[in-house]
């Protein structure tokens, strides 16, 4: 079954998606952190990140994605997010600058958050 | 309704053609019908109401916010003494004395022969070598209650403006100068645009302007924003009192700022570049155009900048209107698209609907010609000045009671004591750091660091010698923000006369504790209550004195 890697800084996101995921029978990961985000996504080797935007620097998230694509890592991001309101931020996103396949803004419905995990994965 | 005269109205139409029909044209169509008219009558902004198809209340509404603009008539030579802190100190009220006798008129009157207008400016940016003044456009230094009887003389007699500049500034050895031109933008073209905003964060360069935000995090946001326009725009509005270090890096490193706003450009995904020139810098605005030209002829600006397929990039230059409030970046957005600089409420930040609702980026001069200098020599050399928190060197405007006034580079983290050495400051009793918004500092914390983890600062230090009265100080500041207030929220509108008030009353020996106290708790209620950076830091250097010279302050003997 495909593993999925969520890095977000708050818990109890961090634990609705678990829930949300697991039961579909994915296998779910979590890191609170950018450091940690990049160390488990190099053990783990998620066939999916879930990926938060402000975490100890606001903008932790949007270096991140760059971070990974930069090291070669090709698996879907879908971002989740809620810069929109911190920040006014629209969802329409500059793609090379935040190269992740899906934008979407906190709260997230529980089967959209699924439906997304399954198109990316091609399920 | 108004009956124009069709001269009047060609005249005016001829100018609002030169500039296009457009709201963000307004306040250069009001710049130049006040050069050319010297005053904005009813008539001329009905007129302009007309051409640009807005009601002219809008017009009245601009053209009367802006200290240069106001409408009332001008004579041919306005002269505008400096009144910040600086200048008084260096004599401006001898100064004030002899133009008063010399010209025969008081402040903010106008010759009978419509030659002189006597004016106060907020703050010339020459506090190194004050009293200065500006007539039109011209700066002069160093006035003595002497010269001017020489000065007026020579302006009747010429009748035309032939005076020569003076500006001479002291300063150190800037890092600046041993920067290869143009180096740094080539290796930031080289790079993916994610790479160029990862190198600025890397490099954990934090904005020179006085917040300190991460410059990468800003661009960040502006860059991951995916808009059919975006701007950069360079803050050159530098109006905090005793700042003059933008003046310096515009004058003698302007390359290396259209470098970092180019390369900030690219990062960002911008098409266009605004440098918002404060309006007592427009003796700098001919070479900064100069620089370019040369640089469009060179292909570092206009379309497929450095040969990057796509990336068309230019500058253009904007002039400020005489209003301190719009250094703040949304005030300043406000003022470019031809309002009264009022700030605008957050969010959205600028880096998502700045300029025309379009995704833009706010930097100070000094952020930008920084900006270049890291992609010229690389974070880790930029990383080997200053202190973890606060990465590579600063330029600090220095002027009061020292020796050698000027600007001056250190590396983030040096003492007030060891910058004092440097600039002959010995005897202070306080420093101001971070110009009339900033702190006061007294001589017992002088082991303290310039840096954003102890004393932030956008680099201005203002000397104040044992000599000094420090009410003295508070008031020239409060007048400032009296002066300069947008009026807009109440806090800062109501709040910087009561404490200005409040300062009047100490002086005299009338402020009674439980009055000090409401007033210590209004400054209080003004740092996190005011709508803008300007109410919340107008208070700083009041509760700084009151705090740290409560002995002195509140010991004056009573005045009748
Ligand atoms: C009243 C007020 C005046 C300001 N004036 C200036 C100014 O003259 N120059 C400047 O760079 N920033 C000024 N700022 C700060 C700007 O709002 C903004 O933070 C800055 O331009 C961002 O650039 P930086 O991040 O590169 O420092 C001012 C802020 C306030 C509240």
């Amino acid at each position: 079954m495909s593993k999925i890697l969520i890095v977000d800084d708050d818990p109890d996101i961090q634990e609705a998606c678990r829930l949300v995921l697991e039961k579909e029978g994915f296998t779910v990961g979590c890191a609170s952190n950018r450091a940690e985000g990049l160390r488990q996504v190099a053990e783990v080797k998620p066939d999916l990140l879930i990926l938060d935007v402000m975490m100890e620097e606001p903008d932790d998230g949007l270096t991140m994605a760059r971070e990974l694509r930069r090291g070669g890592f090709t698996q879907p991001i879908i971002m989740l997010t809620s810069v929109n309101a911190a920040m006014g931020i629209t969802i329409d996103r500059d793609d090379e600058m935040v190269p992740v396949e899906k934008f979407q803004s906190k709260p997230v419905e529980p089967a959209t958050l699924v439906a997304q995990v399954n198109e990316l994965l091609g399920l | 309704m108004l009956t124009i005269d069709s001269a009047i109205r060609d005249d005016i139409a001829a100018v609002v053609e030169r500039h296009g029909a457009e709201r963000t044209s307004l306040i250069p169509i009001l710049q130049d019908i006040k050069k050319e008219h010297r005053e904005i009558t009813d008539e001329a902004m009905q007129v302009v109401a007309d051409l640009l198809d807005i009601h002219p209340v809008e017009v009245y509404s601009v053209a009367t916010f802006y200290a240069f603009l106001h409408g009332a008539p001008e004579g041919r030579f306005v002269v505008r003494l400096c009144g910040t802190l600086a200048c008084d100190f260096a004599g401006k009220t001898a100064v004030a004395e002899a133009l008063r006798t010399a010209l025969g008129i008081e402040f903010g009157a106008t010759t009978d022969d419509g030659v002189f207008t006597l004016e106060w400016a907020s703050c010339v940016g020459m506090c190194d070598q004050g009293p200065a003044m500006l007539v039109n456009d011209k700066v002069l230094t160093r006035v003595t209650p002497a010269k001017v009887a020489e000065i007026v003389a020579e302006y009747r007699a010429k009748g035309a403006d032939e005076t020569r500049q003076d500006i001479v500034t002291a300063r150190n050895e800037l890092t600046y100068a041993g920067i290869e031109p143009d180096a740094g933008l080539k290796a930031a073209l080289a790079l993916s645009r994610g790479d160029i905003v990862d190198t600025v964060s890397a490099a954990a360069l934090k904005g020179r302007g006085g917040a300190g935000f991460p410059t990468g995090m800003k661009w960040n946001f502006c860059a991951a924003e995916k808009s059919a326009h975006k701007y950069i725009i360079c803050n050159a509005d530098e109006g905090e009192p005793g700042t003059f270090k933008d003046r310096v890096i515009l004058r003698d490193f302007p390359d290396l700022v259209f470098e970092g706003m180019t390369i900030g450009g690219r990062a960002i995904g911008a098409d266009m570049g605004i440098v918002y020139l404060r309006a007592e810098y427009a003796y700098l605005r001919a070479h900064l155009n100069e620089v370019i030209q040369r640089r469009r002829q060179a292909g570092l600006l206009g379309k497929n900048v450095g040969g990057i397929a796509g990336f068309d990039f230019d500058i253009v230059l904007a002039r400020g209107a005489g209003a301190y409030v719009c250094g703040e970046e949304t005030a300043l957005i406000e003022s470019l698209e031809g309002f009264r600089g009022e700030p605008r409420n957050r969010p959205p930040f600028p880096a998502v609907a700045g300029f025309l609702n379009h995704p833009t980026t706010v930097n100070n001069v000094e952020t930008l010609a920084s900006v270049a200098c890291i992609f010229a020599k690389g974070t880790d050399w930029f990383k080997s000045f200053g202190t973890d928190k606060s990465t590579g060197y600063k330029l600090f405007s220095i002027s009061g009671d020292c020796e050698k006034p000027g600007v001056y580079e250190f590396p983030w983290g040096i003492t007030v004591a060891d910058l004092l050495k440097e600039v002959g400051g010995a005897g202070a009793k306080a420093v101001q750091i971070g110009g009339a918004s900033g702190v006061c500092v007294p001589a017992a914390d002088f082991a303290r660091r310039l840096a954003f983890e102890d004393i932030p600062t956008g680099g201005s230090v203002m000397v104040i010698g044992a000599q000094r009265d420090l009410l003295d100080v508070a008031e020239n500041f409060l007048e400032f923000f009296v002066e300069e207030s947008c009026g807009q929220c109440n806090p800062c509108r109501l709040g910087n006369p009561k404490l200005l008030e409040g300062v009047e009353l100490l002086k005299q020996g009338t402020c009674s504790a439980e009055h000090l106290a409401d007033l210590k708790a209004l400054g209080a209620t003004m740092q996190v209550a005011a709508k803008c950076g300007l109410g919340q830091t107008s208070p700083s250097a009041f509760l700084s004195i009151v705090g740290a010279f409560a002995d002195d302050v509140t010991t004056r003997p009573q005045r009748a």
